[in-house]
């Protein structure tokens, strides 16, 4: 324990002092995540393909804010979906508008949570982030979490259906649109989805605000539970289309990556390094603020134990 | 000659004042009332515009039936039922729009009063120094 705890300490001296690398280094990895699983899953116009393209657009997110990179994946998914069928591309723009209207007036913040969200779906680990959100941050996220489960869907149901879209007819245009709608809209496994995670985020919160001990761990257990209850109850009662094992073992693995995060982040101030500059009467003052290094004390451990002298009453 | 004490203080408030001070400075020049109704209004235009997309969305999704009923729809009737519609949504939005702000107006003041205090301890360093 004493060694975690250790290790601990040198990652928030580390992200303290490197900061400033850091977070370019994180928004590259991520648009670049973003950008090349948006290609794989859809992938449908050739010029966006090319990873000089996904890089380029990737450094230039690192620099910019993290918003950034769900403009880019926006617009990344509704080109490729223009090149597969416009009425695909204006089912996509319409709901990535509605969409953000609603994410940037209450959750501009939570950028990580919409990118990350369609990321763990892939890697059939959707459920950990619910439960990080409720963890890290408020209430309002479960916004930004019903957006990541939308646009998930939207591109799943739309790369799943690409032989159903080809066989209609051209010139049809409003029944390929109907056609996208239909099958979008009409998926209950969303909805049930996009509740339970919202509902997990906010039993998370409410839990982990608790005066209690142990409070994390407690909302991480009982949101995982709730979570899964509410997934597997909703399923059945909108006979909606989910795979009872894959939720449970999902939300277990989910489950232990939430203790990891619970282990890094529990009351930890990744304070970084400051600089700032100001000035009174009589200097100007260029300060950089650098985060102490505080290691913690190596743990005693008793080898041998002396028998207590007694003491001579002197009287 | 540089005071240290003095210095520590005004570096922990000029990185509050460079970070997340700055949102909050901004909230707090703003009435209560005047923010949350700023906030209110935006949220209406906000909510107007997605409202406006997704009925242009349903109208063509519908083309070949609203095409059809063109000439028989009592127009009265279908803007009165759209009406409604649309207000509920908007002051549905408009009301959770007025719970989230309000709560983010009181933390932006909470912590202005932190940062004020420090403020205030910085004045009285600079009198107290003989």
């Amino acid at each position: 324990m004493t060694q975690l705890l250790l290790a601990k300490e040198t990652l928030k001296t580390f992200v303290g002092r490197y900061e400033v690398y850091l977070k370019p280094l994180g928004k590259f990895l991520l648009a670049l995540l973003a950008l090349v699983m948006i290609n794989i899953s859809t992938g449908y116009m050739e010029r966006l393909n090319s990873m000089s393209i996904v890089l380029i657009l990737a450094l230039m997110c690192s620099f910019l804010p993290l918003n950034f990179i769900i403009i880019c994946s926006a617009a990344f998914i509704i080109l490729h979906l223009y090149a597969l069928s416009m009425e695909c591309a204006l089912v996509a723009l319409i709901l990535f508008l509605i969409l953000a209207l609603v994410y940037f007036r209450f959750a501009p913040k939570d950028a990580v949570i919409v990118l990350l969200l369609p990321m763990c779906f892939y890697l059939k680990i959707p459920y950990v982030i619910p439960v990080c959100a409720g963890l890290l941050a408020t209430p309002v996220s479960a916004v930004a979490v019903a957006c990541g489960v939308v646009v998930y869907y939207m591109v799943s149901y739309v790369s799943g259906n690409v032989s159903g879209l080809s066989a209609l007819e051209a010139e049809d245009m409003s029944g390929r649109f109907r056609y996208v709608v239909d099958g979008f809209l009409k998926n209950k496994t969303m909805l049930v989805v996009m509740a339970a995670f919202a509902l997990t985020v906010i039993i998370v919160y409410l839990i982990r605000r608790l005066s209690i001990d142990h409070c994390w761990t407690i909302a991480i257990i009982a949101g995982t539970i709730a979570q899964m209850v509410v997934l597997l109850l909703g399923a059945l009662v909108m006979d909606a289309d989910v795979s009872t094992i894959g939720i449970i073992l999902g939300s277990l693995v989910s489950a232990g990556i939430a203790m990891i995060v619970e282990f890094v982040m529990f009351q930890m101030d990744y304070s970084r390094t400051e600089n700032v500059q100001f000035e009174d009467d009589e200097y100007y003052y260029y300060v950089k603020a650098v985060p102490k290094v505080i290691l913690s004390k190596p743990e005693k451990t008793v080898k041998k134990i002396n028998t207590q002298r007694k003491k001579k009453k002197s009287h | 000659m540089i005071h240290e004490e003095r210095v520590i203080l005004m570096t922990k408030l000029q990185a509050y004042e460079d970070g997340e001070g700055k949102k909050d400075i901004a909230t707090s020049n703003y009435f209560r009332g005047d923010y949350l109704g700023s906030q209110m209004l935006k949220s209406v235009i906000t909510m107007t515009i997605a409202a406006a997309v997704f009925y242009a969305g349903y109208i063509f999704y519908n083309l070949e039936s609203f095409m059809k009923d063109l000439y028989q729809i009592d127009w009265i009737e279908y803007a009165k039922m759209l009406l409604t519609r649309y207000l509920i949504l908007v002051i549905g939005y408009a009301l959770i729009t007025y719970l989230v702000y309000a709560y983010r107006y009181a933390k932006a003041k909470k912590n202005l009063k932190k940062y004020y205090g420090g403020l205030k301890a910085l004045n009285a360093m600079y009198h107290d120094e003989p």
